[in-house]
């Protein structure tokens, strides 16, 4: 962990000095050329796409001595994030699960984002915006690919009401709840009105990114079959948010009098589903001509890369199209399961991590209503999770939990879909309210799985459970 | 079914390429061209194969088709974005080049190799500055020049057509597993070659400049020159220690860091006025003959390498205008002509004078014509340099190259199976690439081994 930190910060901060030590002619052409992009990744613009001003450009010898400064001390702070002390404090304060796990990589992107180390500025997140895309689609696709049809034929017998309660619970609540917060401080009051339709799409995002869940509760829980239900209510849980982001990317376009391409919202729902299905049928084809190891790493990178940038290119979800993607494959007949899984194992982990980094500079931490949003959404969030198992809801026979399963289903932190959802959102519609959405689930990620591991230590203590499964390393969750 | 994909790719790319949004910034634009002409290229590769022409003579092709000068599915900011590939993939390039490099086998080659970078190598140079100086009525951006002027010009031209590439010729070896003294001697003469090349372009640029009336400081000419060369070639010794070092003693993620360690020294050495290839050929060479971590290196580099590579030649051909050639194309194909006749008998008259074995004598010239990066470089170079011959001079010397880039890897597969060397690399290595699945992976940390 430690090496690789290390190793990941250095890729990472590398194309810093690109931008650190530009000349005002290769700036200049690259801003001017890419401004919406740069407004997408900005944290703090609005919507329509307005380029940030950015932190001037440092001269030229300075600029280098300042690079390799910075990089010197994201390093050292990158070897303290993987060092062994470092990690069992986390683990003492609960915060080694998955997604904070990766916390020390958000950590890296928050403070090179800072004004005063200045080294992820806008115009380096310009740079990164291609990697950004690519681990949309990385993301998309992976938990594509484990979307099994087979699972939902195998449905436990009683179990449609927990899939059901557990998905609408915490979506209702942390739409209505986070939702009406977000109304009254969203920095677009004269657009923001009930009804309207940024807050119908802020309360959608809010509310998908809420239903997500990690199944991380086998760590704490000897849950026997009711392992299998916890899963399968985290890949529900997954489908509805792909379809929930899928519904925002179709529903809420901006209407752009010179784009080609003027259809309605359904269309392109439609084309996103069709765009993914064509993409399945393609990297279908792709793969069947492969025979090496490195040949899949180039096809699996380069269709990614191409569903990513394909789904971006006509502003759709790549998260959407990826995972479309990713699922037909995995459902698909051929030879190439295994191998494709291997690729996409090697291939999550590094892309997740360098996601992480430039998630964690987009966090706009100055903004106190972000703060404010948190723990609202953190509580609706919890609340619906929680009375979603409660056992007046699941009172017959086949639908009762026993109170690990409650604790295990009920207390469950947030999965990274959350965060590509809400990432995607952003990239989608660069506006100050999404910025405020992705400081609430960011941090309210953190929070809720500080929380929840709290709750499940103690209930695990008392109950005499043992922790039957090491902790998860940071990947998107537990490939199979 | 290959063929059917590179065409479903392009109706695709088509179908997407219409919709042109104005907020479609260039992330987008070059997600999808990362992608798409990674796919495209890989594909181009294996039907160029099927036609036993080189892979990489696929990725550049598909490049030139698919890029701005054909069909212009990649539009020049797409290009230009994805050349952040370039840095990296040279630096891992020259790394390999490097750790090829071992002292203790190159030395019975050393005399060959010396021989033929001076006589072959020099001696075209002057052999192109001859051919552009009596040729200079047929190239209106000299027709100012008095005849000093017009030489020191036309040695700066020399210099700049004659640069080789050691990327190529890495590749080309990898493709065709390549084993024994033709290749051996060839890899050794690029790499040396291009560190001459730099140096005589430094050298040969200033006098013109001087002489030209732009005024050269002969002191600060000679400290960036020396800073380049040698600080190079220390920061590559430090880099290759801390390699060394890491791969031995750390293991975990060595492939990533290795990654990371190229894009640093592609990146930041830039802007510090380093050449990363000299940088990370000084690095790899340390690793070979200072540490024992060098078949590790070479081995992780390989694994993660192809995607980086078929970009690097894919973005190369995107970046050639072959438009260029209808305007300078006789002086270039006359060039090209000089170049080849001056490599190739050059090289036969050095390895003859050096005693070498007859298959060097025969077949080494060829492995000196393919150009790319550095030739590319040099021909920018020399258009900033001397921006009053606009854009006529760089024409020139990128029509050249786009000669060269097409052709030559094409003359030197042919001439690497004709000298028996093709399939001959060391069964365990080569057992390591055709087995790429299971051990050409990136090394990702502890969790995964």
């Amino acid at each position: 962990m430690l090496s690789f930190v290390v190793a990941l910060s250095s890729v990472v901060f590398a194309p810093v000095a690109i931008a650190q030590t530009y000349d005002a002619f290769d700036a200049g052409s690259d801003t001017v050329e890419a401004a919406p992009s740069t407004a997408a990744l900005s944290p703090s613009t609005n919507q329509p796409p307005v380029v940030e001003p950015s932190p001037a450009p440092p001269t030229q010898h300075g600029g280098v001595i300042k690079t390799i400064l910075g990089i010197l001390a994201l390093l050292t702070l990158a070897y303290l994030g993987g060092h062994a002390k470092v990690r069992a404090w986390e683990e003492r304060l609960g915060i080694s699960q998955m997604m904070a796990a990766g916390f020390p990589f958000v950590v890296l992107g928050m403070v090179a984002h800072l004004p005063a180390v200045g080294i992820l500025t806008d115009d380096v997140l310009l740079e990164l915006d291609p990697l950004l895309h690519v681990g949309l689609g990385c993301v998309g696709f992976v938990f594509g690919f484990r979307f099994d049809l087979r699972t939902l034929r195998q449905f436990p017998v009683g179990s449609e009401r927990l899939v059901f309660f557990s998905t609408f619970f915490p979506f209702v609540l942390a739409l209505g709840l986070s939702a009406f917060v977000l109304s009254l401080v969203s920095p677009q009051q004269d657009m923001f009105v009930f009804s309207g339709p940024l807050f119908l799409r802020d309360a959608l995002i809010l509310g998908t990114a809420a239903a997500m869940s990690a199944p991380t509760a086998r760590r704490w829980y000897r849950l026997g079959k009711s392992t299998r239900l916890s899963l399968l209510v985290v890949r529900v849980e997954e489908l509805l948010g792909i379809a929930g982001l899928a519904l925002v990317a179709a529903y809420f376009r901006p209407q752009n009098a010179d784009a080609s391409w003027h259809l309605p919202g359904t269309a392109w729902l439609l084309l996103s589903v069709g765009l993914g299905a064509t993409i399945a049928a393609l990297t279908f084809a792709i793969l069947q001509t492969a025979t090496r190891g490195p040949e899949f790493l180039v096809l699996s990178l380069g269709a990614i890369a191409f569903a990513a940038g394909a789904a971006g290119y006509l502003h759709l979800s790549s998260v959407v199209v990826t995972f479309i993607a990713g699922a037909l494959l995995n459902n698909f007949p051929g030879e190439y399961h295994m191998r494709l899984r291997d690729t996409l194992r090697r291939l999550e982990r590094p892309i997740l991590l360098l996601s992480l980094v430039i998630i964690g500079a987009l966090w706009q931490l100055s903004d106190w209503r972000g703060w404010l949003l948190m723990p609202v959404f953190v509580c609706a969030r919890l609340a619906g999770k929680w009375w979603a198992t409660h056992p007046v809801l699941l009172a017959d026979e086949q639908s009762r939990l026993t109170q690990e399963e409650r604790y295990a289903l009920g207390l469950s932190p947030m999965g990274t879909l959350a965060i590509a959802i809400v990432i995607n959102a952003k990239v989608l519609y660069p506006g100050a309210s999404i910025s405020l959405i992705v400081s609430a689930v960011l941090g309210g990620g953190l929070l809720t799985e500080i929380f929840v591991q709290r709750v499940h230590r103690k209930h695990a203590a008392k109950t005499r459970v043992i922790r039957n499964t090491p902790p998860p390393s940071v990947t998107l969750g537990g490939m199979p | 079914m290959n063929v059917l994909i590179v065409f479903v790719l392009a109706g695709l790319m088509q179908a997407i390429r219409s919709f042109d949004a104005p907020y479609n910034g260039l992330g987008l634009g070059t997600t999808l061209a990362f992608g798409y002409l990674l796919l495209t290229a890989y594909f181009a590769g294996t039907l160029f194969k099927a036609a036993r022409l080189p892979k990489l003579t696929g990725y550049i092709a598909a490049g030139i088709v698919v890029g701005p000068a054909v069909l212009g599915f990649l539009n020049e900011p797409m290009v230009q974005s994805l050349k952040i590939v370039n840095g990296v993939a040279i630096a891992l390039i020259a790394m390999t080049a490097g750790t090829e490099l071992e002292f203790r086998t190159m030395r019975p080659l050393m005399r060959t190799i010396l021989w033929i970078t001076v006589i072959a190598v020099m001696g075209t140079v002057g052999l192109l500055a001859t051919a552009v100086f009596f040729a200079r009525g047929l190239l209106p951006f000299m027709a100012n020049l008095d005849s000093q002027q017009s030489m020191l010009i036309a040695l700066v031209l020399g210099v700049v057509m004659v640069a080789q590439s050691p990327a190529v010729v890495m590749a080309l070896r990898d493709e065709t597993q390549a084993e024994g003294p033709v290749s051996r001697t060839v890899l050794g003469v690029v790499v040396i070659a291009d560190l001459a090349v730099i140096l005589m372009f430094a050298i040969t640029s200033s006098l013109a400049k001087a002489f030209l009336g732009q005024g050269a400081d002969v002191s600060q000419t000679a400290w960036a020159l020396a800073w380049e060369l040698f600080g190079s070639m220390g920061v590559g010794a430090l880099i290759g220690s801390l390699l060394a070092l890491y791969t031995t003693k750390v293991k975990a993620g060595a492939g990533l860091f290795l990654l990371a360690v190229a894009f640093i020294l592609a990146e930041v050495g830039q802007r510090l006025h380093l050449d990363p290839l000299l940088a990370a050929l000084a690095a790899g060479m340390l690793i070979r003959n200072a540490s024992t971590a060098a078949e590790e290196i070479h081995h992780q580099i390989e694994a993660f390498s192809l995607p980086i590579y078929v970009l690097f030649f894919a973005v190369a051909g995107a970046n050639l205008h072959i438009s260029v050639l209808a305007s300078v194309g006789l002086p270039a194909v006359m060039f090209v002509v000089v170049r080849g006749i001056g490599l190739y008998y050059g090289t036969r008259i050095a390895t003859a004078f050096a005693g070498a074995p007859k298959d060097v004598q025969r077949f080494a010239g060829f492995g000196l014509l393919p150009q790319a990066g550095l030739a590319l470089a040099l021909s920018m170079l020399f258009t900033k340099t001397f921006p009053e011959f606009g854009a006529d001079a760089g024409a020139l010397t990128l029509g050249v190259v786009a000669l060269n880039e097409l052709v030559a890897p094409v003359i030197y597969r042919w001439a690497l199976v004709r000298s028996g060397e093709a399939g001959k690399l060391a069964p365990s290595m080569q057992a390591d690439i055709v087995s790429g699945d299971e051990s050409g992976l990136v090394d990702l940390g502890p969790e995964h081994g």
